[in-house]
């Protein structure tokens, strides 16, 4: 990584995911509104998943998602890498494609060079070529503070959109990168991480979920979801909620990166985590063997995270060994969904 | 006189920070810090209960005042804080192929590596990459005594690799709880980047 004299974290209160509005904020706010109705929105608001979907004809439907937030780590290049990672990630959960995209950026051209927003957009650009993804134009605000992000639209074929709600009774679940970011995020601020592990997690977030989602285009899956802002237990909260399954996780086996358990210990926490506890602690049961530290790993806001994957049991090694194959070298089955008791996260 | 410091209006992660630098300067019997959240709240207590202190918090309309006051005399050290960027230290490897140092009494060789790695932290940002190979791999698996200490030196930034051959010959594959998983190739390619290579 490159040694730039600006630190970016330093120039915005919250950081990447973890700056998003607390969950129960965003349910007020939405709660009732009248909302356009129209047959050809497959998913839309009234049952919120990552990207919302709309068939043009019988073997086409558009797949929709925005996302954009302030700097989690102070190199501008690599920032705009993970803004764009993180924005295409809700496409990939669906089990889409996407096509195209639409920069979102806030500026503070007073206070910042624009050779800073330039970087940026150069980060943004590497990842979209990566993705085949041509931009197509975008929106630029002056802002006290840097936010950037993509507005994505992608293709999917309409009956095999991938929603979150569709969990199996027996279904195992597998996650495919480790947790910690917003905690592991929050000591990059504060000026505590050492640069391997700074580097490890920046390259990690800013790594597609484009392989794992063709990879899992080959296995019977059920039901998936992107880890973000809401945190691991935040996002299956949403699947075990919509399904009206139950869930139960081995904490042991869920990969996490180390040193987020250590900083979480000494309190180096993002307000998201606890907001993320706040708004969903109630659904969730943990074992007497579950550490703080673990718990509040769980609840963790992730920026650009992994893909959280329920599939079929007797698919569920093969699956994960071709995850590990295709470079997802941290994915782990962590859990698998019950009958009973519904609604519920166990975690052992 | 317990010192007292005002965190109202800051967000995480400056309250801690301030606590922090207040321990890195002294070592207060006791203090006070009043914040005005919860999540400030929650993490300035976690991480004054990491440092052994015990605490109290009363509320105060919205605002929290904790009161920690320190557990008898040891408590972790704070670390100074580490300059980030690469390359202006030494690179220093250390490969641990034994769960013991030295030969004679075995139990005393546990107790002397576990000690070992609490002191490693000394050499500061020269140390730059650990290796577990054979029973070295134990301690980086569940219910090891070198377990925190590792997870400790992870979090400062040290790098840790653990042989995965060897875990997979110890049936420790899914018990490691600390750095990632490697292999022959990656310890050769890491042994030729290191400055020089220490071996236990």
């Amino acid at each position: 990584m490159t040694n730039e004299t600006i630190r970016l974290t330093q120039t915005v209160k919250g950081a990447g995911c973890a700056a998003k509005l607390p969950p129960g904020d965003l349910d007020r706010a939405l709660c009732g509104l009248n909302l356009p109705v129209d047959e050809n929105l497959i998913v839309g608001l009234d049952r919120a998943d990552d990207a919302g979907v709309y068939r043009i004809s019988n073997d086409l439907a558009l797949v929709q998602t925005i996302d954009f937030f302030p700097p989690m780590v102070d190199d501008p290049y690599w920032f705009g890498q993970i803004a764009a990672a993180n924005a295409l990630s809700d496409v990939y959960a669906m089990g889409g494609t996407p096509k195209t995209a639409m920069n979102v950026v806030a500026f503070p051209a007073k206070s910042m060079d624009i050779s800073v927003l330039r970087s940026v957009i150069e980060g943004g650009l590497a990842v979209m070529r990566e993705a085949g993804v041509v931009l197509v134009g975008g929106h630029t605000v002056e802002d006290p503070e840097l936010k950037y992000g993509l507005s994505v639209t992608g293709f999917i074929h309409p009956d095999r959109i991938l929603t979150k709600k569709n969990l199996h009774h027996g279904d195992r679940l597998i996650l495919t990168k480790p947790l910690g970011t917003g905690i592991i995020t929050t000591a990059i601020k504060a000026g505590l991480a050492g640069a391997a592990i700074m580097e490890t997690v920046t390259r990690s977030m800013a790594t597609l979920n484009r392989d794992s989602a063709m990879v899992m285009r080959d296995y019977p899956v059920h039901a998936c979801t992107d880890i973000t802002g809401f945190g691991f237990l935040g996002h299956l909260a949403e699947m075990v909620v919509d399904s009206g399954h139950g869930v139960r996780i081995q904490a042991a086996s869920v990969p996490v990166w180390s040193e987020a358990l250590a900083w979480a210990a000494m309190g180096l926490i993002p307000a998201g985590a606890y907001s993320n506890r706040n708004f969903r602690g109630a659904l969730v049961e943990f074992g007497p063997g579950v550490e703080q530290r673990c718990q509040d790993v769980l609840f963790d806001p992730q920026t650009s995270g992994g893909l959280l994957i329920s599939v079929e049991a007797e698919a569920a090694d093969d699956l994960l060994k071709a995850l590990i194959t295709a470079g997802m070298a941290d994915a782990a089955m962590v859990g698998e969904v019950l009958l009973e008791p519904k609604g519920r996260i166990i975690v052992k | 006189m317990t010192q007292e410091i005002d965190c109202r209006g800051l967000a995480c992660p400056a309250p801690v920070l301030q606590v922090r630098e207040i321990l890195e300067k002294g070592s207060p019997a006791s203090l006070i810090i009043v914040v005005d959240n919860e999540a400030a709240w929650e993490n300035v207590t976690r991480f004054l209960e990491y440092h052994n202190f015990q605490i109290t918090t009363e509320r105060q309309g919205s605002d929290f005042r904790v009161t920690g006051t320190r557990n008898g005399e040891e408590s972790i050290p704070v670390q100074e804080s580490k300059p980030v960027a690469e390359g202006q230290h030494k690179k220093i490897l250390i490969m641990v192929g034994t769960n013991r140092m030295g030969h004679g009494d075995d139990g005393l060789g546990s107790k002397l590596l576990i000690n070992f790695l609490k002191t490693l932290k000394e050499m500061g940002p020269d140390l730059w990459l650990l290796v577990f190979i054979n029973s070295g791999v134990t301690l980086a698996a569940e219910d090891s005594e070198g377990l925190p200490i590792l997870q400790g030196l992870a979090c400062e930034g040290v790098k840790i690799l653990v042989c995965g051959t060897c875990l997979t010959h110890f049936n420790l594959l899914d018990k490691k709880q600390v750095g990632e998983t490697t292999n022959m190739l990656d310890i050769v390619t890491a042994m030729q980047l290191a400055d020089s290579v220490i071996t236990v």
